[in-house]
């Protein structure tokens, strides 16, 4: 899950970005307007954490040109100002959650959570896939209750893949979602953390699809998982 | 009653009728004292040139014969000279000799005025027969016969006179006493009327103030024009003021948020009691100003062109519709798109923001808000605003203190707390009432009364 933070305190950016990231997401971040509206603009981002208050372009402006230019990734607004006013101009502008300074980081994670999840069309916190399951609030993941240890880059692709189960993904969009914009990008370390992740889980769960990427898919017992 | 008295005589309305009172009892008493006089010395000076013409006549009628006795060689034709006390008198006399009388004087005699000779005509008063008195005509004439000296003296009751200057000054009294009635009653119009527009300018500030208007209207008489306008650049004044200090609080409170926020992160990053003690001090800092700057946000003012009470229903109801997303809450929002709020929209948006979000939070579904006119006959309409939900509702044993301050009945569902005593707070500042019923779709209804404008399509 790749994130975009636009905030110009930069002391709050990185808090946040070093929450998020130790929370297993990509994170770009940007202090100024413009920037980040054509981050926003060019980029697959699974959420944006916008700040209202921002230099050069304000955060209400960037909105609304995104909205109008058809992005539909969650925003989550942030802001100082916790009026009602305030509030339903943010949402008016097409904000998808609002969050007023100061917060707890702890409220900031599962605010984007939950918006992330809802973009991906899942309800619950818990996402499940026959025997897998990965918890989105504690970022943990067990196959028939049995935990099962990732490395952060193997729990993004895993976590990425299970928000958009059963719908095939290049590996082109991998990559966009699991790495931030400074690193140094290399599609064919996608197949490595692939099939580290197929060997830790030990079902067949991730798919190949040639030509096209992975499909995250449960297609019974009978397809050689091991039983309890 | 003095008191009373005294205020009277501080109002403008005290000061110009009584000053205009004495000054007006002063003239009328002055004007019929010197009436009552010029009349009174009319009359006299009539008297007074009939005894003058009657003492000629009976000079030139009076000769004195070679017995060197007076007699008139014609006789006076009044009357009254013949009937005793008729009030006209004549009598010569002579020095030595008894007096000749009129037949009116009967047995009195006429003292002589002055003791000594006058040659000229001289009148004065004085007392005569049955308690008369006397306007007495007295010269001293040497007829040319005789070198003799007579005492020649005609006198006139002065009584009826008397009683016609007590009739004119009666008249006069009652005259003047009619136009000073007539002219207290114009002066009380007069001031009534002259100070009206004081009291209206007084009642339109009342309603400035009351916030059933914004400005004072800009009719006035010219005197009165400039302290109008001096008043509405005051109000101007005051608003600025206050939207300024407003601005400053809120920017402040608002600056303040993103260091604070940054505070409270290395705190909870930290570990250590250092980092309790700090996170503790910063919440702290958090819930002031949260405190102050929602007080502060409350504006109060009223009768701009109103707040269409429809239009800012639907944004909030979609607003909270989104965050309440995971819930898929119906929000029914029933309102006359002609209803307007007389108000602020942000006081509108907080406390209406505060109640559709509590009802979000609490209901299975479902919320309502309904919006009707009440008191439509009154100067000031009334808005009368239900905001219901279909969640568990709260017991009627609970109701009382449903708006206080830091109360959350639940404490499962997150909120400040702050919600419902905020809603009270700016519900006061309006003169407005809120109270809590049971919901028709089953949970708590909270109804809120606040001022009301039409708004023209």
């Amino acid at each position: 899950m790749r994130i975009l933070i636009v905030e110009d305190d930069e002391a709050l950016a990185r808090q946040m970005r070093d929450s998020l990231v130790e929370a297993g997401y990509a994170v770009d971040h940007t202090a100024d307007g413009e920037d980040g509206h054509f981050l926003g603009d060019t980029e697959p981002y699974d959420a944006v954490v916008l700040d209202l208050g921002l230099p050069v372009l304000d955060g209400h402006s960037i909105l609304k040109r995104w909205r109008s230019d058809g992005k539909v990734m969650p925003v989550l607004i942030l802001t100082a100002r916790d009026g009602w006013t305030d509030k339903v101009e943010g949402l008016d502008a097409g904000a998808d959650d609002y969050l007023t300074k100061p917060f707890m980081m702890e409220e900031l994670l599962a605010r984007l959570r939950a918006l992330i999840r809802r973009a991906a069309g899942q309800a619950s916190a818990t996402l499940t896939i026959g025997p897998l399951t990965l918890d989105t609030r504690s970022g943990k993941v067990s196959v028939e209750g049995k935990a099962v240890k990732l490395t952060a880059q193997e729990f993004k692709l895993l976590a990425y893949m299970m928000h958009h189960q059963g719908k095939v993904i290049s590996r082109t969009e991998l990559t966009e979602h699991i790495y931030d914009q400074d690193f140094d990008r290399d599609s064919n370390t996608i197949e490595v953390f692939v099939n580290r992740i197929r060997k830790k889980l030990g079902i067949e769960i991730v798919h190949t699809v040639r030509g096209l990427g992975y499909q995250l898919d449960w297609q019974g017992e009978g397809a050689g998982a091991r039983t309890a | 009653m003095l008191a009373r008295l005294r205020h009277f005589f501080r109002t403008l309305t005290g000061r110009l009728l009584v000053s205009a009172f004495l000054w007006s009892a002063v003239a009328l008493t002055v004007g019929g004292f010197v009436l009552s006089a010029a009349f009174r010395s009319y009359v006299l000076q009539d008297v007074d040139e009939r005894l003058s013409v009657l003492l000629d006549t009976l000079v030139g009628s009076s000769e004195v014969g070679p017995d060197g006795v007076l007699r008139f060689n014609r006789p006076l034709v009044d009357e009254r000279f013949a009937t005793p006390y008729s009030g006209l008198y004549w009598q010569v006399s002579e020095e030595g000799a008894p007096p000749f009388r009129s037949r009116s004087l009967w047995d009195f005699e006429l003292g002589n005025v002055h003791a000594d000779r006058v040659f000229t005509l001289h009148i004065e008063e004085a007392p005569g027969p049955d308690g008369q008195r006397l306007r007495v005509a007295e010269r001293d004439i040497i007829l040319p016969e005789a070198d003799r000296i007579f005492r020649y003296q005609v006198a006139s009751d002065l009584g009826e006179v008397q009683a016609a200057i007590e009739r004119f000054n009666q008249l006069l009294l009652q005259a003047l006493g009619l136009i000073m009635g007539t002219l207290t009653a114009a002066l009380v119009l007069q001031v009534a009327y002259g100070l009206r527009p004081l009291r209206t300018i007084g009642k339109s500030l009342a309603d400035v103030r009351a916030g059933r208007e914004a400005r004072l209207p800009g009719d006035w008489p010219a005197d009165l024009q400039p302290l109008a306008a001096e008043i509405n650049a005051l109000i101007d004044q005051n608003e600025k003021l206050v939207a300024r200090a407003r601005t400053h609080v809120g920017n402040l409170a608002h600056a303040l948020k993103t260091p604070l926020a940054v505070i409270l992160n290395e705190a909870d990053a930290d570990k250590s009691t250092r980092g309790a003690t700090v996170g503790r001090a910063a919440r702290d800092i958090k819930s002031h100003i949260d405190h102050h700057l929602k007080r502060a946000r409350i504006a109060g003012g009223g009768s701009g062109p109103g707040l269409p009470v429809r239009e800012r229903l639907d944004k909030l109801a979609k607003a909270i519709a989104a965050m309440h997303r995971h819930k898929d809450i119906e929000m029914n929002v029933d309102c006359a798109p002609a209803l307007g709020f007389d108000g602020e929209r942000e006081d509108f948006d907080e406390m209406l923001g505060n109640l559709m979000d509590n009802a979000g939070k609490w209901s299975e579904g479902k919320v309502s808000v309904s919006v009707r006119l009440v008191e439509k006959d009154l100067p000031r309409p009334m808005l009368e605003i239900r905001v219901e939900d279909d969640g568990p509702g709260v017991a009627e044993d609970q109701w009382p203190v449903l708006f206080e301050r830091g109360r959350r009945l639940d404490e499962h569902v997150q909120g400040t707390g702050l919600g419902l005593a905020i809603v009270r707070d700016i519900v006061d500042m309006y003169g407005g009432t809120a109270w809590p019923e049971h919901a028709t779709l089953g949970g708590l209804a909270i109804v809120l009364r606040l001022p009301g404008k039409l708004i023209p399509s």
